[in-house]
């Protein structure tokens, strides 16, 4: 037999991290407990809400099961003397078991015989050991941060209150916290603060969602979800979606309602973002904008766990934002008073890392990169820009707004920029080096922002790998990783290609200029070579075969990003061609034969076989075609001439002709063939690392 | 309701439930933390229920008297329950019913906020309320203080009352608040502000504060006769074993000037940033020294409040 289990754990408000963080642990946690006693069960789902914690396993055993087994212990010799007396390490093992020496029997095994000891164990019912296992699971659901209170000598995420376990019907009398188990749960604190009683697990969620109480997160999250578009929609407006406000909001209420509220028109005038990170980052409103036109309406929608009296609670949240705004408006209005090339010069008092100086000091670097970078690039035209982006790109870190909402940076150095009648593309680039923000956000459109954006996270880079403050496991504080992503992505998405080495040296020759002491360029250069190396890796690993990855970065010289994509995407195209399989084992047997060939070229005197004549001519008459191709980096030309031409020679050389021959001359003749051939196709990407599906 | 009203209703509804109702603390604090009724009383294992006001310092949130919600000194309506009772969050619905604002009619929630004062060593767990989208009080359980762990917990509830009368009197702006009989309290505050804020930014001799603050630091040492040494774990060393020689209160007033006088150079703009982090430490050690003091005088002295009967406080007003 077997019922459904019970465990609700009432607390008071749980901030939203430990809930989810509880609910994710409860099961496993659980899993494991079960496991031990020998309690079957079924599935396990945990729900929550800011005031419980509940775990719901279905169909758990009314009784352990029974053990009944042969334990082996250890061999004859050492569990017995040489009078079959069961010898100190024999009676141990007895005794590990609960046993007697007595109970010692032999077992022959295939590897001889053994000591071993019969247990037969009758499971009990699961009523005996599910109080002491539930008051264990209660105690080991891990907190960020646990609390005690009042005099007790337990700790939780916060105080507890009341615990329901039932097991089918019957209360599991579980002791946490200092308090004792029931079947009383308890309803929503302002609409239901009457007591709950659960008749039966199945009857959970149906009796709390009676007292205002939705247990089930999806439950609740559909539910407000559907009254907040109801209300946009009452409203005449479009919602706002926005995952992060959906998270904290579902976590702060236990039946969500929805309140619209307002604020005067005249705060349209600031920039929507500015209105929108009040609501969102102080009050946890969602914004509204007018459909057609998109634009922001001076409303908003405040998830609230009551809402007896909409009216009176909408004018407390309204006085609230207004002061927000108000706020608001007040940072805005300081901050023009000052130009933002007048502000720039507090970035002098602001420390971008210990030892690397000041965000003054990275801006006028970040100068000199851009510049290289537009060099490169031939961007002429770019080069009369980049002072002034680099100049400000950081100047709206020491402005009130951003002080105030973090998440504005960028933006409001834009907004302000626009103001003061700066360059727009001037204006754009401060906003837009910050792209990507993450995986899925778009890089910079315009090459000046692409510029100042690389030379941003390169000096950021070269920097933090210059005094040592290098990633390492799961710890990347300065985001390194991201960085060095963000500028493959910048190169093979943007406007501009992007040389890593050469930037490398670029962003340390900046920091050398302004006697930052860092360590020589000699040892940080290879680290970040291979640190690019095992972020592009992970780049490509998703749109290519690994061994092509592999093959292609092998062959790059570690200089332009575009030049590398180049490859991968010719590789991937070739291994498409029905020629693949049998070019690339044909490469493969190529380059690990020619290994050792000697130096030279090949002498066409000394070639004997047909074989081998048609595949020496054949490769001598496409060779200067296929290096051209690969030195403009037009690698699908170059192996497209490959896959048309060198197929049938090849195959047929390694068919016939037999390259060890005792013959040296023929035989190294035959070796330097070959290793030219080699040469020539690693120099696109490496060959020899590529999975095939026959061995060479 | 008045502004002064409130104090009323909250003193009232406190004394009520067996709180012991005692004045402001008579040195210039950062919060209702800093009376020693709070950061003294919550340490060791006697019960001490207690409601208070406390004017509140901050010489950085001083606006010269010009924003609507910010001055640089304020109310605090402080309550401890110690050990904090398990009905406490029930207890502090039934303190804003006092106040005449039923819980069912208003948008009430328990928004976590956990608190840390890194002068006084001491941190928290728990919430701020808000009311109708308003932050109207911090509600925390003392986990430590003056970096020793508190057995029992205590409870502390911050009334923020301009807050709170700000919204009952539905008025945007602080000065416009009534504070009593037609008097507001802008009428009684905005010069205030002003001269502080004047005094706190700009005029504060800088000297003077840099030489108040090692003046008090000293002098808080010797009293303590803490001794510059450490024991091998970092343990606090004091000249003399016995706690009843030291002058646990006079030197914790000396902590609360550091603080202080530390609150006053950070606006002042006289701190930087590397800076900053000492002085804290500074103040830290010696608040530490003195909780350390206090709880073994309590302990040589027995314990004296645990002989108090009434221990708990009432549910319900007698």
């Amino acid at each position: 037999m077997a019922n459904d289990l019970l465990l609700e754990i009432g607390t008071e408000e749980l901030p939203a991290s430990f809930v989810a963080k509880a609910l994710e642990a409860m099961p496993e946690l659980c899993t494991k407990l079960f496991e031990g006693a020998r309690i079957e069960h079924g599935t396990m789902k945990a729900i929550g809400t800011p005031r419980r914690l509940t775990l719901i396993v279905e169909g758990v055993a009314d009784a352990q099961r029974d053990i009944s087994e042969e334990v082996l212990g250890p061999p004859k010799s050492v569990a017995f003397d040489a009078e079959g007396k069961p010898t100190k390490a024999g009676e141990g093992f007895a005794k590990k078991l609960g046993k007697g020496a007595a109970d010692l029997r032999l077992v022959s095994t295939p590897k001889g015989e053994y000591a071993a000891v019969r247990r037969d164990e009758k499971g009990v019912r699961s009523a005996e050991v599910l109080p002491e296992l539930l008051a264990r699971l209660c105690a080991t659901i891990p907190f960020q941060k646990s609390m005690r209170w009042g005099v007790g000598d337990y700790s939780f995420g916060r105080p507890v209150h009341w615990i329901v376990a039932l097991h089918g019907e019957s209360i599991i009398p579980v002791e946490f916290a200092g308090v004792k188990s029931g079947r009383t749960s308890r309803g929503h604190r302002f609409l239901s603060p009457a007591n709950a009683d659960i008749a039966s697990v199945s009857q959970y969620t149906d009796t709390l969602r009676k007292v205002h109480v939705l247990a089930d997160p999806a439950e609740r999250r559909a539910s407000m979800y559907k009254r907040l578009l109801e209300a946009a929609q009452m409203a005449n407006a479009e919602l706002i979606e926005d995952d992060f406000l959906m998270d904290e909001c579902l976590s702060l209420v236990e039946e969500p309602h929805v309140v619209l509220g307002g604020f005067e028109e005249s705060y349209l005038t600031l920039p929507e973002e500015v209105i929108v990170a009040s609501m969102r980052g102080h009050q946890r409103y969602f914004a509204l904008r007018e459909p057609k036109t998109k634009r922001l309406l001076p409303l908003y929608l405040n998830v609230v766990n009551t809402a007896n009296d909409p009216q009176t609670i909408r004018i407390g949240n309204d006085r609230v934002l207004r002061a927000r705004l108000a706020d608001a408006r007040f940072f805005v209005e300081e901050d023009r008073k000052v130009s933002l090339s007048t502000r720039a010069e507090k970035l002098a008092g602001v420390v971008f890392q210990a030892k690397l100086g000041t965000v003054a000091e990275k801006a006028s670097r970040i100068r000199t990169v851009a510049e290289a970078l537009a060099k490169r690039a031939n961007a002429r035209a770019d080069l009369a820009l980049i002072g002034d982006a680099a100049a400000l790109a950081k100047a709206d870190l020491v402005s009130l707004i951003v002080g105030e909402f973090p998440e504005l940076q960028g933006l409001m150095g834009r907004y302000y920029a626009i103001a003061e009648g700066r360059d727009a593309r001037v204006a754009d680039a401060i906003r837009d080096h910050y792209l990507p923000k993450g995986a899925y956000d778009v890089v910079p459109s315009d090459a000046l922002a692409a510029f100042i954006g690389t030379a941003d996270r390169a000096d950021t880079l070269i920097g933090c790998f210059g005094v040592g403050l290098v990633p390492s496991g799961s710890a990347d504080p300065f985001a390194l990783r991201r960085a060095a992503l963000a500028i493959v992505r910048i190169a093979l998405e943007g406007p501009c290609d992007i040389h890593v080495l050469a930037t490398i040296d670029d962003a340390y020759n900046a920091y050398a200029a302004m006697d930052k002491k860092l360590a020589p360029l000699s040892d940080i250069r290879p680290k970040l070579d291979e640190f690019f190396r095992a972020r592009l890796k992970a780049f490509y690993a998703d749109k290519y075969a690994g061994d092509g990855v592999d093959a292609c970065l092998a062959a790059w010289d570690g200089g332009s990003l575009r030049d590398l994509d180049a490859r991968m995407k010719a590789l991937a195209a070739f291994r498409t061609r029905p020629e693949f399989e049998a070019l690339a084992i044909a490469f493969k047997r190529s380059y690990n034969i020619a290994k050792d060939a000697p130096a030279g070229d090949v002498d066409p005197k000394l070639l004997q076989d047909e074989a081998e004549k048609i595949l020496a001519e054949t490769f001598r008459r496409n060779r200067p075609a296929i290096e051209a191709h690969t030195k403009k980096g037009e690698y699908e030309a170059a192996l497209s001439i490959v896959a048309k031409e060198l197929r049938g020679p090849i195959d047929r050389f390694f068919e016939t002709v037999f390259v060890m021959v005792d013959d040296t001359n023929v035989r190294d003749n035959r070796l330097r063939l070959l290793a030219s051939i080699a040469n020539t196709i690693t120099q696109i990407a490496h060959f020899h690392v590529l999975t095939t599906q026959q061995t060479p | 309701m008045t502004f002064q009203e409130i104090i009323f209703a909250l003193s009232k509804f406190w004394a009520d439930r067996g709180c012991l109702l005692v004045q402001p603390y008579n040195s210039e604090v950062g919060a209702g933390t800093f009376n020693p009724n709070t950061f003294l009383r919550t340490l060791g294992p006697e019960p001490w229920n207690v409601a208070y006001v406390e004017p509140s310092r901050r010489p950085t949130d001083g606006r010269y008297g010009e924003n609507p919600n910010r001055t640089q000194q304020f109310h605090q309506f402080q309550v401890i329950l110690k050990p904090s009772p398990l009905e406490i969050q029930e207890l502090y619905l039934d303190s804003l019913r006092a106040l005449g604002t039923d819980p069912n009619k208003h948008d009430i929630r328990f928004v976590e906020d956990d608190w840390e004062s890194p002068t006084l060593g001491a941190w928290g767990l728990g919430w701020q309320v808000w009311l109708d989208g308003q932050e109207i009080s911090q509600f925390t359980y003392f986990q430590q203080c003056g970096g020793i762990d508190c057995k029992p917990i205590s409870g502390e509830l911050t009334y923020g009352v301009e807050r709170i009368a700000m919204y009952l009197q539905d008025v945007d702006n602080m000065f416009d608040m009534e504070w009593a009989n037609g008097i507001r309290y802008g009428e009684i505050t905005k010069r205030s502000e002003w001269e502080w804020s004047t005094y706190n930014f700009e005029r504060a001799d800088v000297a003077l504060h840099l030489s108040l603050f090692d003046s008090y630091e000293t002098q808080c040492k010797a009293l303590l006769g803490l001794s510059d040494e450490r024991a091998k774990g970092g343990g606090l060393i004091f000249a003399d074993a016995d706690p009843l020689k030291r002058l646990v209160l006079p030197a914790y007033d000396c902590v609360i000037k550091c603080s202080h006088y530390f609150n006053v150079l950070d606006a002042r703009g006289a701190i930087s940033v590397t800076e900053r982090q000492r002085y804290i430490g500074r103040v830290r050690l010696i608040a530490r020294a003195c909780a350390e003091s206090y709880l073994a005088q309590r302990e040589a002295l027995g314990f004296p409040l645990l002989k108090q009967s009434s221990s708990r406080v009432n549910a319900t007003a007698p």
